[in-house]
């Protein structure tokens, strides 16, 4: 293995890094926000007695889990434009599609951390004349969220990778920029472990605040 | 107003399905009564408890809480619906309930905890909540633990806390659900001393306990359960001395030796 690693080039080019980097970031933020709320509903929906909420909640979440993403994102862009009319531009397009996408399994996850809190803390809630809203503000949701925390950084760092996906949109990411790029200069090797790097750096940090999260609450029970 | 029963049943019927739990159970309560239920296990006592502040809904009969029905209402043609949730809250909001596995709030202090219904539900202010919850945990004997978090407490003392909880809401009964079931025998003693204090003090309490001692000094009446059925209702010197029912004494021999 006598390969020449050359990494001035990849130097010289650093701001189209950063310009990707941007993208990636937006994007994520915007899928995030999508996927958190909708999936906060969802999940809510999907624990609800009343089967008018419970199943639809339930068929979003098996239609956008049982089928690829990469069909989803290319559905949006190329046609729900035909069928509704709605044309939204790429990156719209893509911070949707992964936070619809994102969202089903968001909902699972608020699903399951609320399934596990023990039924007797919504009980003591009831017995003190608490009503739905205030017991799942005030009681539940706040144990849950720390059984979430663990699964949700996991959800969050697919959703960041599953940004990459944005670029059979065009969207000018993380990784297509690098392709761009590679076009230019001819150095995959370098390119795609500076953006192999760069994911690492963005993801690793909130990997890192999930296990200090973790380690802390368990000290307290 | 204080002659009437403060909890009266009619026709009680629950099921779990297929299960009937509760055949139609009718008593009543009076105010500052305190009324022990006893009988084997998956008779059907903490079921019945749970009606009571509507904790599980019931299929028929109905239960009143100082004459308002409990978790239902009359619709126009005098059928029964279900009641909003502000009437349901409201009511449970007066019944104080103690469960058998404490079911404090694991993510707040002993102190947070009991302020926890006087903040939320009655929206009193922090200071009044803090009066509240201080005084109820010197009461109960807690007032070194007022920081501490439930995980770090015996089960005694955090029985004790629950029932401060439930003391906080200011309410006109207390409903027990087998509180001393999950505690080691050695803290049985400290729950049933503060209980036994609040009945000294006139509050209306029901009471599901496997605690046979309790029952027979502090109660003022004692239903026997069996099987989704009152066996018997009187005061704990018949219940305890001369049961008329056989499955009464049958369960008593049982559970005195």
């Amino acid at each position: 293995m006598d390969y020449i690693w050359q990494w001035n080039q990849i130097w010289d080019y650093r701001q189209v890094f950063v310009r990707g980097m941007q993208v990636t970031l937006i994007l994520t933020c915007w899928a995030l926000l999508i996927g958190l709320v909708l999936g906060l509903a969802l999940g809510l929906m999907r624990s609800s007695r009343l089967w008018l909420l419970r199943v639809p909640a339930a068929i979003y979440i098996d239609i956008f889990r049982a089928t690829p993403i990469l069909v989803q994102l290319v559905w949006i862009y190329y046609a729900l434009p035909i069928l509704s009319g709605v044309q939204m531009g790429n990156i719209t397009s893509a911070s949707v599609g992964i936070g619809l996408h994102a969202a089903a399994y968001i909902a699972e996850i608020f699903r399951a951390g609320i399934a596990s809190i023990d039924r007797g803390q919504s009980d003591a809630a009831k017995s003190l004349g608490m009503g739905y809203g205030q017991a799942m503000r005030r009681i539940i949701l706040p144990q849950a969220v720390r059984r979430m925390v663990p699964p949700f950084i996991n959800e969050f760092a697919t959703l960041m990778k599953l940004t990459t996906l944005g670029s059979v949109l065009a969207v000018n990411e993380l990784l297509h920029e690098a392709e761009n790029l590679i076009n230019n200069t001819y150095r995959p090797l370098e390119t795609y472990t500076v953006v192999a790097v760069l994911f690492g750096l963005m993801i690793y940090p909130f990997i890192w605040l999930s296990q200090r999260l973790e380690q802390r609450w368990k000290t307290r029970g | 107003m204080s002659d009437t029963p403060i909890i009266s049943v009619a026709g009680l019927h629950k099921s779990f399905g297929k299960l009937e739990v509760l055949r139609g159970l009718s008593f009543e309560v009076q105010r500052g009564e305190v009324l022990a239920i006893i009988g084997p296990s998956g008779s059907g006592k903490s079921t019945l408890l749970r009606c009571l502040n509507f904790l599980e809904e019931y299929q028929a009969g109905e239960v009143r809480f100082d004459d308002q029905l409990v978790g239902y209402r009359r619709s126009g043609g005098g059928k029964l619906k279900l009641d909003s949730e502000n009437n349901t809250r409201r009511i449970r909001a007066r019944m104080g309930m103690v469960f058998q596995s404490f079911n404090l709030f694991p993510h707040k202090t002993v102190l947070e905890n009991v302020m926890e219904g006087p903040l939320v539900v009655q929206r009193v202010s922090r200071n009044e909540a803090e009066q509240r919850g201080r005084t109820l945990l010197q009461r109960v004997g807690l007032i070194d633990k007022i920081g501490a978090y439930p995980a770090q407490l015996s089960g005694g003392q955090q029985q004790r806390a629950a029932i401060a909880r439930a003391l906080a809401m200011q309410p006109d009964a207390m409903l027990f659900d087998e509180p001393t079931s999950a505690l080691d025998p050695e803290l049985v003693g400290e729950v049933l001393e503060v209980m036994q204090s609040l009945a000294a003090e006139g509050m209306t309490m029901v009471v599901v306990t496997h605690e046979m001692g309790f029952a027979r000094q502090v109660a003022d009446r004692v239903m026997v359960m069996d099987r989704g059925e009152i066996i018997e209702l009187a005061p704990p010197a018949q219940v305890f001395g001369a049961p008329k029912s056989p499955r009464t004494a049958e369960f008593l021999r049982r559970v005195l030796h």
